[in-house]
């Protein structure tokens, strides 16, 4: 088991502009482009790498943010292993939409225990000296709703994005020695009520 | 409304009237009742509700500049002169905004219709509610503007007619499909039959599914427009799946991807199935594809060797032949675009034109001083604006920051493109800004070196593009499936295997589409592409063949190296940068002429390309050779499951364009 390759797919969510396409460009070509366009439509970089000896092939998944693109983005959530909650600590109103990035991730990746689900949050441009949100206050959230590891990031800088991305698959991992533990007695249905937190379409 | 806090406003548009006069021809304009109409959620009963305006402002109209404000029209003399640096036009402005910005306001004399209709029991006895499941039917009519006219279940007399004149039917109707579905009428296709999703068929699927197809029952439930539209076939296809269980899990997300994207993109998940009723386009031989050659862009010369004495352009029809074979040279782009986009009427003198800058300027510049008229204060209490704003310093700073134009940090090509865009907003305050928008005007404000220019020459580009950005993404969508369309006549096999592989609704053409290649190729060949594409020769949506000619060339490599689902977006991705325009659209007229010169062309591909109509016979160009008689298939079904072949599909959705 350990000498496969498997693929695990991630994808980076949060509001235009925190920097999601700077992380995935850091961490893939460890190049920083000042000048990037926003993003439109979808892309994707692979990038392998060894995490506590796994050979891992990360393909990392990057959208654009603006509410308008959202069913054109949403399917695309579907087979996701884990999500990086992206925004940006100079960028008050992107921390306060995390919360709505979870739900629209997990309604529509239809994740099956959302309450297990690997999510890691990434506050980046940590940099930039003028903060909106403090490390407190966004390892509080991080710690109120799931537990989820939280790193500082700077795209800009390298500051923790190889590390966050290693974590990621760290948390994955660990989930499938779960779940490749619980596939011959799958035969047990784990009973889940629908959860009442459910994203609203407006 | 007492009890608001309760209710969540789905939809709401303002500029909605309606004509107490009832007879619909006469529309006199100050008999016009102007007011709101809203989408609720009361309880989890879905409410429409009109009411009248009462003072209600909204910042897009709230502020102009007084009468006595010359000022604005005396700017006009400046753009005169062309050699002018950017940097200097840039202050010039601020100058003139500093007078400006002395100037009082007024509120805006809401017309003349205030006059008539002043007193508020007057203006009440307009407003309307009803549930959305007393709705029977809505008629959609067309008349310069959408009007809707509801009719309910139990009403004896119809409801006034809602004319929709500053636009948002479109988006109405997609709200309440939310809600309810939607369905045209046998007997006339205008009229779209209402009936409400049954709570006990989902209630029973719910019961029917265990846990694992929550996703599905709930987005059923949550929306039932989409999920139905989609085909209970697809929902067969869901139940299945999840009846299925997690054993294939890691074949499944490329699939599931592409069933979600094709329930998104409704219509092409009907392909896959050849149905009776729908025209199923078989194997055409379309024999060989015609070599065409380019040609040498058109020269300052070429160009005002079609100007009469007093400036209007003359022999238009060969003109736009020689643009479309060559496009045109820098220096010509300025002067030549803003024909080629509509801002210059071609048959206009330049006097006319001279006087129709100067009022274009005028109202440019009204609707600036709107938004810079906008106090800290007031943005905190206008969301939509904040939003707008901060998605437009977000994006100029990322919009061809490579090209001199808008390099560096204060660059004032950055200004004016912040500026433009804002102005934009105040123009079309529904739309707003959407991202992509910057991409398209960024090569316009390049080539026109001029704010109010640019702004003009942009709102003609934008008419164009607009249903790209809507709400719903309806041009979108419509594009996708006309490409697929195109591509499935030129290339079957091909499709066939970006359909086997899950690609066949085209999704990784999205970007080639939303912003008109403006991403795949380098700047220049942007320039080029665009002006070429502006004559509107040979054919209707002649870039859908554009991106025929791109597929064409890379299908080899795609084929060949086995691509799936991701790869081929991957690679579609990557070509960015790496596309070169002149062979591109050699192959692409190449693929018109050979597609124009078949004879059993299906009756959709004919639609999409605009050889349907009597177009070819004054066609000057005739693509080169003298086009084929075309006997069209006169088919009762629908065509190839995009368009139906009596067209009412089509002529719905034009309708819908408000
Ligand atoms: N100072 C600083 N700037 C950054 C950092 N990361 C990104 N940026 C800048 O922030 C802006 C937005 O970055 P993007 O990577 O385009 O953001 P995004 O999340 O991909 O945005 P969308 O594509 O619109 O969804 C760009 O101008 C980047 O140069 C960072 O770590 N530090
Ligand atoms: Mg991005």
């Amino acid at each position: 088991m350990t000498t496969k390759t498997s693929l695990l797919k991630v994808i980076l969510l949060g509001d235009g502009g925190v920097g999601k396409s700077s992380i995935m460009n850091r961490y893939v070509t460890n190049k920083f482009d000042a000048h990037l366009f926003h993003t439109i439509g979808v892309e994707f970089l692979n990038k392998d790498l060894e995490v506590d000896g796994h050979q891992v092939t990360l393909q990392i998944w990057d959208t654009a943010g603006q509410e308008r693109f959202r069913s054109l983005r949403t399917p695309f959530y579907r087979g996701s292993d884990c999500c990086l909650l992206t925004f940006s600590v100079d960028d008050n109103q992107s921390f306060f939409n995390l919360g709505n990035w979870k739900k629209e991730f997990i309604y529509y990746a239809d994740v099956k225990e959302p309450e297990k689900f690997p999510f890691v949050v990434l506050g980046n441009k940590v940099d930039v000296t003028e903060r909106q949100v403090s490390t407190e206050e966004a390892q509080r959230w991080c710690q109120e709703n799931g537990d989820y590891p939280y790193y500082e990031t700077s795209a800009k800088d390298a500051t923790n994005v190889a590390v966050a991305f290693e974590e990621a698959v760290r948390r994955v991992l660990a989930m499938d020695e779960r779940t490749d533990h619980l596939i011959p007695t799958d035969t047990v249905k784990l009973h889940r009520k629908p959860r009442s937190a459910v994203p609203c379409c407006s | 409304m007492a009890a608001d806090s309760v209710h969540k406003v789905i939809f709401e548009h303002e500029g909605v009237f309606i004509h107490p006069s009832s007879d619909e021809d006469t529309i006199e304009q100050d008999l016009l009742v102007s007011g709101s109409l809203r989408i609720i959620d009361k309880d989890g009963e879905i409410i429409v509700e009109y009411r009248p305006l009462e003072d209600t402002v909204d910042p897009s109209n709230m502020l102009c500049a007084g009468k006595d404000s010359s000022s604005v029209v005396e700017w006009t003399q400046c753009p005169g002169d062309r050699s002018h640096q950017l940097l200097e036009t840039q202050q010039s402005y601020e100058t003139e905004w500093d007078m400006i910005n002395a100037v009082s306001f007024r509120k805006r004399p809401c017309s003349n219709r205030e006059g008539s209709l002043n007193h508020s029991h007057e203006r009440t006895r307009w407003a309307l509610t009803f549930s959305v499941s007393e709705l029977r039917s809505i008629t959609v009519k067309e008349e310069g503007w959408t009007f809707l006219i509801c009719k309910l279940k139990e009403a004896s007399t119809p409801l006034p007619a809602l004319h929709f004149h500053q636009g948002g039917s479109r988006e109405f109707l997609e709200s309440l499909r939310r809600f309810a579905l939607l369905t045209e009428s046998p007997d006339d296709e205008m009229c779209l039959l209402v009936s409400t999703p049954n709570k006990a068929l989902s209630q029973s699927f719910e019961n029917l599914l265990d846990d694992n197809s929550f996703g599905l029952v709930h987005k059923f439930r949550k929306d039932p427009y989409v999920a139905t539209l989609g085909g209970f076939s697809k929902v067969t296809n869901y139940i299945f799946d999840a009846l299925r269980g997690s054993e294939e899990q890691h074949q499944r997300p490329p699939e599931e991807v592409a069933d979600l994207l094709g329930e998104v993109i409704p219509g092409l998940e009907i392909n896959q199935q050849e149905e009776p009723g729908f025209e199923v386009i078989t194997r055409i031989d379309l024999g060989t594809r015609p070599q065409v050659m380019r040609r040498e862009p058109v020269s300052v010369d070429n160009w005002t060797k079609h100007q009469d004495p007093e400036g209007r352009m003359i022999n238009i029809p060969h003109l736009k032949h020689t643009i479309f074979k060559g496009g045109l040279c820098h220096a010509m782009r300025k002067e030549a675009w803003k024909f080629l986009l509509g801002y210059f009427p071609w048959d206009s003198t330049l006097e006319e034109r001279k006087a129709l800058q100067r009022s274009k300027t005028d109202e440019y510049f009204r609707m600036k001083l709107q938004w810079k008229s906008v106090s800290e204060e007031q943005e905190r209490r206008n969301s939509r604006l904040r939003d707008y704003r901060s998605l437009i310093e977000k994006d100029v700073n990322r919009t061809d920051r490579t090209n001199r134009f808008y390099e560096g940090i204060d660059n004032p090509g950055l200004a004016l493109l912040h500026d433009i865009l804002m102005t934009y907003c105040m123009y079309d305050f529904d739309l707003g800004y959407v991202q992509g928008m910057s991409d398209l005007l960024s090569p316009i404000l390049y080539v026109m070196e001029n704010e109010v220019d640019a702004f003009w020459c942009f709102v003609s580009f934008m008419d164009q593009m607009h249903q790209n950005f809507e709400e719903q993404m309806q041009g979108m969508k419509t594009q996708l499936i006309q490409l697929s369309t195109l591509l499935r006549l030129l290339d079957l096999a091909f499709w066939n295997y970006l359909e086997s592989q899950d690609s066949g609704y085209l999704y990784f053409c999205f970007r080639w589409l939303l912003i008109r290649f403006k991403r795949e190729l380098s700047f220049q060949d942007v320039l080029r592409l665009w002006e070429v594409m502006w004559t509107s020769l040979p054919c209707l949506n002649f870039h859908l063949l554009v991106c025929c000619a791109i597929l064409d060339s890379e299908k080899q490599k795609i084929m060949e190296e086995n691509y799936g689902f991701n790869e081929i977006l991957k690679h579609i991705n990557e070509l960015s940068m790496k596309l070169d325009i002149e062979e591109i659209l050699q192959k692409a007229e190449g693929i018109c002429l050979q597609i124009k010169s078949c004879k059993d062309l299906p009756h959709s591909v004919s639609v999409i390309l605009g050889f349907d109509s009597n177009i070819s016979s004054s066609d000057p160009t005739g693509c080169g050779s003298p086009p084929a008689p075309r006997p069209i298939q006169r088919q009762d079904v629908c065509s190839n499951g995009h368009l139906r072949k009596n067209s009412s599909h089509n002529s719905c959705k034009v309708a819908f364009i408000s």
